[in-house]
């Protein structure tokens, strides 16, 4: 059976509240494969993305308890976990060939006001049904547009189209997603 | 009232991970100020965890549980303290960073550097422009991102004020004026190079190391 976002967010909170590691036992299942193959498509290789899908559920464990049910799926949250990773791991590589300290993360400190948690709780929700509604050629550019740093000159190439039509499968597909979400909120 | 937002794209791929050091740091710095683009990133960041969980799964190795709570159980590896805020008049997180000092041009047009020293070839400048002058007129190779701390500037495409983000394409010629009343600071970075054409820029050019 597949798992679904309750299953994930009681296993999480199971975690959370009594270290239980028959729960993050579950959660690993379904998040460490994926997360490798999702990393791997975004450009690292084998080896890196086995090691960041590890550093990322190991992260899970430590800040389970930071997970707030409010602000959105488990999926939404383990994927911030793991982009955060990428990007620190390839600052660690920039900094190792220069030999200075780490300032840390720029994103931004500010805590979410009622408003937009509450709106937060119905989002995820609301994209993936904005996602199904995406033909399969809109899916694949957003796929391709979110997955990797490739400008869309090169993603034109490697689809064999023309850019012109990337540019505007893109625009489409983020309306689409825009226009649900407006919609709906 | 913020009425300059980045792009969906650009804030999608803010939330994917995949933009360069310094225009990051541009977009952070909007975002602390907008709630707007705020939500926009999370909506985005939900589709990645929806891209996620759609992933086929990859084959690990038998023992990747066993290592995961080996990590787990190993002591917990040092977090960098928060660092402490070197520039407490700029907004959040620009305050963070090493900036320099302010570099002459000419009367009514100033530089200084943001380091980042994560990504040290990162170009990330502040421009401090006075009353009705003229931003330098140039073109660039990739997207840049301009972020309006203080005042406002008007370009042929509108006006913008403290708190806008304004992001031109490489096929953008532009040639920003500042509002007569007063000076305008703004955050700038490229994703990709800058080109300089007029004799600022060829002063400019070499300082800046661009
Ligand atoms: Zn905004």
């Amino acid at each position: 059976m597949d798992t679904t976002a309750d299953d994930m967010k009681l296993w999480l909170t199971a975690v959370a509240e009594r270290q239980d590691r028959d729960a993050f036992a579950r959660l690993y299942r379904h998040f460490a494969p994926r997360l490798a193959s999702f990393l791997e498509r975004s450009g690292l290789n084998g080896a890196e993305a086995e090691e960041v899908a590890q550093e990322a559920l190991a992260t899970v464990w430590r800040r389970a308890s930071s997970y707030d049910p409010r602000q959105g799926a488990v999926s939404t949250w383990v994927f911030t976990i793991a982009r955060n990773l990428r990007i620190d791991r390839a600052r660690r590589a920039a900094r190792a060939s220069v030999g200075i300290r780490a300032i840390g993360h720029e994103e931004p400190q500010v805590a979410p006001s009622a408003e937009e948690t509450s709106l937060a709780a119905e989002r995820d929700a609301r994209v993936r049904r904005a996602m199904a509604t995406l033909s399969p050629e809109q899916a694949t550019v957003l796929r391709l547009s979110f997955f990797s740093e490739k400008p869309h000159a090169e993603i034109a190439r490697e689809l064999c189209i023309p850019l012109g039509t990337v540019k505007s499968r893109t625009r489409l597909a983020m309306a689409k997603i825009r226009a649900l979400l407006e919609q709906e909120s | 009232m913020i009425s300059h937002h980045p792009s969906d794209d650009s804030l999608a791929h803010y939330a994917a991970g995949n933009l360069g050091a310094g225009p990051r740091l541009v977009l952070a710095t909007h975002l602390s100020g907008c709630p707007q683009c705020r939500a926009r990133v999370r909506s985005f960041e939900a589709v990645g965890g929806a891209l996620i969980d759609s992933c086929a799964p990859a084959d690990l190795p038998a023992d990747g549980l066993e290592r995961v709570f080996r990590l787990i159980d190993a002591p917990e590896p040092i977090r960098p303290v928060a660092p402490v805020a070197l520039h407490p008049e700029l907004p959040e997180p620009l305050r963070r960073y090493p900036v320099g000092r302010w570099r002459f041009v000419h009367p009514g047009f100033r530089w200084r550097r943001v380091t980042l020293p994560e990504a040290p070839d990162a170009n990330v400048i502040m421009l401090r422009v006075g009353a009705g002058q003229k931003v330098p007129q140039h073109t660039h190779t990739g997207t840049e991102y301009t972020q309006v701390l203080t005042g406002a500037f008007s370009d042929s495409f509108g006006r913008y004020r403290a708190g806008d983000c304004v992001e031109a394409d490489e096929d953008v010629d532009h040639q920003p004026v500042v509002d007569p009343d007063g000076e305008c600071i703004c955050l700038a970075a490229v994703d990709g190079r800058l080109r300089l054409d007029s004799w600022i820029g060829r002063m400019l050019q070499p300082l800046i190391g661009i």
